[in-house]
């Protein structure tokens, strides 16, 4: 029930909700339609029972379930299911003779020289996985016929352990599929109830161990994630919802409530994901082709790519962190995390050496300055005590940050033992954090050989706008814009998410002898796959798309690139038109190629997407290049290391910008949960949309 | 103990400077990656990259292959002294894969790139890869170099800009998959130029004197830190031996390896002078492997996660090494094999230590790629192939506090990945019939070794296999009275009939027809303590989870479990005591 107090309009504004929940905080936007009006809600995430979160942040933003026409979800719960090992008990079936490829994985030593390195820690334990007899070869013939005594055979001891979920996983099922689909139709049988799940329906792509992992992935969270999601719908249709509810995929992409209850894997980074669409769909509002889109708040920060308009995906994601790491190999937008955030600790070793992150103070205690026992300090405490922080008006002054505790931390574990003076040693952890990060933001745009310098960022979260400005100088980029409310952009960025569905096949052939005609079967058949999937929806796409792509590589490489391919490429039949493609990406991502050499195409991709209507974003009112006095918030001494002291910082309230204005660095703006910091020498202006844009050394474009 | 913190350079930049170096050597390596041709690098990951001072210094080495610490330093040092400090201009790209200098075998082709910065010489990025073939003969076993294919010295890749196309065609010629070969030499170019410019970066953003300045900071660091868990190790000259089952000329005549171990203070020395001569087999590797070996050894012991990997970090060891031994062999030596014997070494070196610093050693482990190669004509398309599946991965031994981790590659082998099996059954005529963990492979103990791994690969046409595995007669060790885990081992099976006799795991250019089938098995690692101290819950749910038998828990662990396959405690304490009473305690022979 919604606890809203707000009186109710006379006329139900047609609305779309979006709910992002995260580990603190469960963050509300509400669009209504006709006004283009955005309405806010933030409500502390409630683990024990989600959807209290979401019933709190929708009262606090004022609006109903009853308005809404669609609700948009994304949630971590998915994800918090692996890394917290609180998932169901699941058995694995695997092709005779293999039953240990999940535990043996990769085989890889990254962390070389530490002899108490540690593998990937499989979801179930051996003891929990089972052999069928049958085989299937790399062209996808029978070689064993399926044991179906066998399967049942292990059903019923199955059943007698108490099995809560089962994954199939059989050699080469991306070439047939005929074997798990039987697999799983006898177990379906044999165990009505349990969450059943087979590999092929994730991943029709080769590695045996990467399509377990993502399997058994899937089976592990599989009953959680359906009772969730089983469970805000029926909180939903109690509220009065009457809409459609979707949830968004690691891709960016919604599908409906009713298919993430089967392919729950597929949501595992939806929150992260949904900003980076928000972002695309900013820079599709501002005409900006290539930008950043980047994340930061109080453990980790996070970048996304845009290039051509388009966001940069990856076909396998490494969940737990690189050296233990559970693949899971379905399609997601290429989100790169490197642990820095507001709770990153500074600290000094023995030898002298100090570093900044990745352990974090997290929640609790927290920064030293949150006075909740935490000593060591942090990059909040660095902000703070650089003044970039107003120490009364923290989360919209619902708490009240210590800057003793915070100086104290700062001189004790880092100044006084190198005999610096605090700001200096401040002002240094800062610029360490800044460093790093900027590195690894160089890092993803350069792996696919492209330049960041040449790219705009788009900061959110948390702790993004009071860091971006300072990246942006790092890498030399020109221009940094905050969107309105930052501290909700994940749950924005919901609102222009489309109907998605992606298909790869692996399919291996060189490009020279291949054969068009079972190239488009296999197309036809990812798209009406996708199709079908769509006309299931209860809303109708205002268009459908379909797009082609293929993973190729040179004969004899390993790695394959995966291409976009435009369908007349394959009407034309154009082999040495896909090829002369191939060879362009390959030389943009890695500055090489091969025009001579003869190209083989691995896998098959199609994305069927279901194009949604957008919602228009309210415009502020227009306002002269000076603010009015009533954004005006006094003054801040603030520390810049330029400078090498402190300035008197003019601070501004953003809820009474207006568009048009301009206001030259340094200067602080402050909003409810987020605060953007300008440095000397650049300029904010504050755009159509409300949007801070923030040129870096001030240049005007 | 606080050490002072250096006063040579900022504490802020020498940290932006630490995550900057990495972020070069890190960036290197992702584009050599990804633009890779062959296997063994991409899948495999068999390379390293790495940034140097202008004198040869490491700087920070990309994490690749561990026994490629000393390789490419010394390389850089070899090159700076072969054209003299006005010989290499800017522009410039050096190259060679002698055997000799690098330490390893021929397939390590190494790049390196001058950093010149406003025309001072300021740095080298440098990239070690292996190719796939080099020419050379391609089966059984080489006795010199001069059959393991082209020798290339130190010579210029590209003088101030301009490729030399007389060498990329000298090179063409002598390889057996010349676009291949060209494919991973473009790999490294374009590695060795990504640090050349990724560094300009750093140096034109914070002035060249304090960069340099941060990097020996970083070096002082390093140092500090070694040091410091140097001195905590107690005084005393520690031995072991161990030995290799032979050099696969000479069969089942074994190559003892002797290593002695002295801590003074806060140095450490390694000796190494009394590990086997020089071999005929091609299992020889060059000096620069013997200070690999030592090196690895001791950072494994002293900062293992201490990074960037960097000059300081030795600045307390000394090596010793003998001329023409099998870490420091000389030419003609075959080198082909070289990666084989030098992990045993720095095994041996942590069974020395165990005494003196039992929590930070490590029992033995299966020590081997345990690789197989296979060759032939593919009946598909009438062309050569030359495949395998990369690296098995085998137990890791047991250590103090926990038990040893399972199918993970060898000590020489770092990030380096199998192959998964539906790609190599879609590259090649093979099916794999089994790929599985080898029950009671770990050797029992208080904690138990990794397990080993078997795998079945069947021949579906006419091919060849090659395989030179080591480590069957000289199974990973125990440490304080754990046992040894199970050898490495090699079977076949040839017309139906499975043969398991073989005097070692070396199978050097065996015919097999349609239908043959070879089984390689990894060894498990070593236990540590005494078996009958685990606890019996431990044991109760390896035998459930199946990697322990019940009759090796039985007879190994004194643990007896009843029908559901719960302990029987009092049982267990009945047939553990007479274990005490009865048997000697088990201690290692070192």
């Amino acid at each position: 029930m919604s606890q809203s107090k707000n009186r109710v309009r006379p006329h139900h504004p047609r609305t779309r909700l979006a709910a992002d929940i995260g580990g603190t905080f469960t963050d509300i936007v509400a669009f209504e339609e006709q006004s283009g009006r955005m309405l806010l809600g933030k409500a502390l995430s409630t683990p024990s029972h989600l959807v209290d979160g979401v019933a709190h942040g929708v009262g606090k933003a004022g609006t109903r379930y009853q308005y809404a026409k669609t609700f948009l979800h994304g949630s971590t719960i998915a994800i918090n299911a692996i890394l917290e090992r609180n998932g169901a008990k699941a058995a694995l079936l695997v092709t005779q003779g293999f039953r240990d490829i999940y535990e043996i994985g990769r085989v890889n030593r990254p962390d070389s020289y530490n002899l108490y390195f540690k593998k990937h820690v499989p979801l179930l334990p051996r003891a929990m996985i089972f052999e069928v007899r049958e085989r299937i070869t790399a062209s996808g013939d029978v070689r064993t016929p399926l044991d179906e005594t066998g399967v049942a055979a292990i059903c019923d001891k199955l059943r007698a352990m108490g099995v809560e979920a089962v994954a199939i996983l059989l050699l080469h099922s991306y070439r047939n599929i005929v074997h798990e689909r039987r697999v799983k139709e006898i177990v379906a049988d044999r165990l009505p109830g349990i969450f059943v799940t087979a590999s092929h329906e994730l991943s029709q792509e080769y590695r045996e161990f990467e399509r377990c992992s993502t399997v058994v992935a899937n089976a592990f969270i599989g009953p959680t994630v359906r009772d969730y999601v089983a469970g805000l719908n029926r909180h939903l249709e109690r509220s009065g919802f009457a809409g459609s509810f979707f949830i968004v995929q690691s891709t960016g992409g919604l599908y409906e409530a009713q298919q993430a209850q089967s392919q729950c894997v597929r949501m595992l980074e939806s929150g992260p994901a949904a900003g980076v669409v928000g972002a695309r769909a900013l820079c599709r509002e501002l005409g900006l082709n290539d930008t950043i889109a980047f994340d930061m708040g109080g453990t980790t920060a996070k970048a996304g790519v845009i290039h051509r308009n388009e966001v940069l995906t990856t076909s396998t994601a490494l969940i737990g962190g690189y050296n233990q790491a559970l693949p899971v190999q379905i399609p997601m937008i290429d989100v790169f995390e490197v642990g820095m955030g507001g709770g990153s600790i500074a600290s000094l070793a023995e030898n002298g050496a100090l570093s900044v992150g990745p352990k974090s103070a997290g929640a609790e205690p927290g920064p030293a300055c949150y006075g909740r026992g935490g000593e060591q300090p942090t990059v909040t405490d660095a902000n703070l005590v650089l003044g970039r922080l107003d120490p009364g008006n923290f989360l919209g002054g619902e708490m009240t940050l210590d800057v003793d505790a915070a100086e104290r931390a700062i001189v004790r574990q880092i100044a006084e033992p190198l005999g610096m003076p605090l700001r200096a040693a401040a002002d240094g952890i800062l610029r360490i954090a800044t460093t790093s990060m900027s590195y690894a933001v160089k890092s993803v745009s350069t792996q696919r050989g492209l330049d960041a310098a040449a790219f705009a960022m788009i900061a959110y979260g948390g702790a993004g706008p009071l860091h971006a400005a300072a990246i942006a100088h790092e890498i030399g980029m020109e221009r940094v814009i905050v969107p309105r409310a930052p501290g909700h952009f994940c749950a924005f960025g919901m609102l222009f998410s489309d109907l998605r569905y992606d298909f790869v096949r692996t399919w291996p052939m060189r490009l020279a002898d291949a054969e068009f005609a079972e190239i488009e079967r296999i197309y036809a058949g990812m798209f009406k796959a996708g199709r079908a999937a769509l006309a299931q929806s209860k809303i109708k796409p205002s268009r459908i798309s379909v797009e082609r792509a293929a993973d190729m590589r040179y004969v004899g490489q390993e790695h394959a690139v995966t291409i976009e391919l435009p369908p007349e490429l394959f009407r034309r039949r154009d082999r040495d038109g896909i090829k002369a493609r191939f060879d362009d990406v390959h030389q943009l991502r890695y500055g090489t190629h091969a025009p001579n050499e003869p190209a083989e195409i691995v896998s098959l991709r199609a994305t069927v997407t279901g194009v949604l209507k957008k919602p228009t974003p309210e415009k502020v009112a227009t306002g002269g290049r000076a603010p009015v006095s009533d954004a005006r918030r006094g003054t801040r001494p603030v520390f810049f290391s330029e400078h090498r002291r402190a300035e008197r910082t003019p601070i501004y309230a953003r809820a009474a910008l207006k568009s048009g204005n301009r206001i030259p660095g340094p200067a602080l703006i402050e909003e409810h949960a987020s605060t953007t910091l300008v440095p000397p020498g650049d300029r904010v202006e504050v755009d159509a949309l409300g949007n801070l844009v923030i040129e870096i050394g001030g240049r005007s474009r | 103990m606080k050490q002072k913190p250096s006063r040579r350079a900022d504490a802020v930049l020498t940290a932006i400077i630490r995550n900057g170096v990495l972020a070069v050597t890190e960036e290197m390596k992702t584009n050599l990656m990804r633009t890779a041709y062959n296997m063994v690098i991409y899948e495999a990951l068999d390379f390293t990259v790495g940034l140097f001072t202008a004198r040869g210094e490491t700087v920070s080495i990309g994490l690749g292959l561990p026994t490629f610490i000393r390789g490419m330093a010394e390389t850089v040092k070899a090159m700076l002294k072969h054209f003299g400090p006005n010989g290499i201009a800017p522009g410039d790209i050096l190259v060679t894969n002698d055997a000799y200098l690098t330490g390893s075998h021929l397939n390590h082709f190494t790049f390196a790139m001058p950093v010149f910065h406003r025309g001072v010489l300021s740095a080298f990025t440098c990239c070690m890869a292996h190719w796939t073939d080099v020419g050379g003969t391609l089966d059984g076993i080489t006795t010199d170099i001069f059959s393991e294919g082209l020798q290339l010295p130190i010579v210029k890749y590209q003088r101030a800009g301009v490729v030399n196309e007389d060498l990329v065609e000298i090179i063409r010629m002598n390889v057996r998959i010349p676009e291949r070969a060209m494919g991973d030499l473009r790999a490294q170019v374009t590695a060795v130029k990504t640090g050349e410019r990724r560094f300009l970066e750093l140096l034109d953003r914070y002035g060249r004197m304090p960069v340099l300045d941060a990097i020996q900071t970083i070096m002082d660091q390093s140092e500090a830190m070694a040091r410091a868990h140097t001195q905590s190790i107690p005084d005393g000259v520690y031995q072991a031996e161990s030995f290799m089952d032979d050099d696969g000329v000479e069969i089942g005549k074994p190559v003892p390896i002797r290593v002695k171990v002295i801590v003074e203070g806060d140095q450490m020395t390694i000796d190494l002078s009394q590990v086997s001569r020089q071999v005929r087999g091609f299992f020889n590797a060059g000096v620069t492997t013997g200070y690999a070996c030592a090196q690895v050894a001791y950072k494994c012991i002293t900062s293992p996660t201490d990074y960037p990997i960097n000059e300081g970090s030795f600045r307390t060891l000394k090596v010793v090494l003998a001329p023409g031994t099998i870490v420091s062999a000389v030419k003609p030596a075959a080198m082909r094999w070289w990666m084989a014997f030098p992990m045993t070494i720095i095994d041996t070196i942590f069974k020395a230590l165990e005494p003196a610093v039992p929590e930070r050693a490590i029992a033995g482990h299966h020590a081997d790629l345990v690789v197989a190669m296979f060759h032939g004509i593919s009946p598909s398309d009438g062309r050569f192939f030359l495949g395998g599946f990369g690296p098995t991965g085998g137990g890791w031994g047991a250590k103090l506090t926990e038990d040893g981790v399972s199918a993970t590659v060898c000590l020489n082998d770092g990030d380096t990945h199998n192959s998964p099996v539906e790609q190599g059954e879609a590259k090649f005529p093979v099916l794999v019939e089994r790929h599985a963990l080898r029950q009671d492979s770990g050797g029992a103990g208080r904690r138990r070794g990794g397990l080993g791994i078997e795998k079945t690969i069947q021949a579906l046409v006419p091919m060849t296999i090659n395989m030179q595995i080591d480590r069957v007669h000289c199974p990973p060790w125990g440490l304080a009275g754990g046992d040894a885990g199970a050898g490495n081992k090699v079977t076949l099976r040839l017309d139906g009939t499975e043969i398991d006799d073989l005097p070692n795991a070396k199978v050097l250019t065996r015919r097999l027809k349609p239908h043959d089938a070879w089984t390689v098995f990894s060894g498990g690692g070593g236990g540590f303590g005494s078996p009958i101290e685990r606890e019996p819950e431990c044991v109760r749910d390896d035998v459930a989870q199946g990697y322990v038998s019940p009759e090796a828990a039985y007879k190994l662990y004194g643990v007896v479990l009843d029908n559901e396959g719960g302990v029987d405690y009092a049982a267990t304490e009945r047939l553990r005591k007479m274990r005490r009473i009865g048997a000697t305690p088990r201690r290692s022979t070192a």
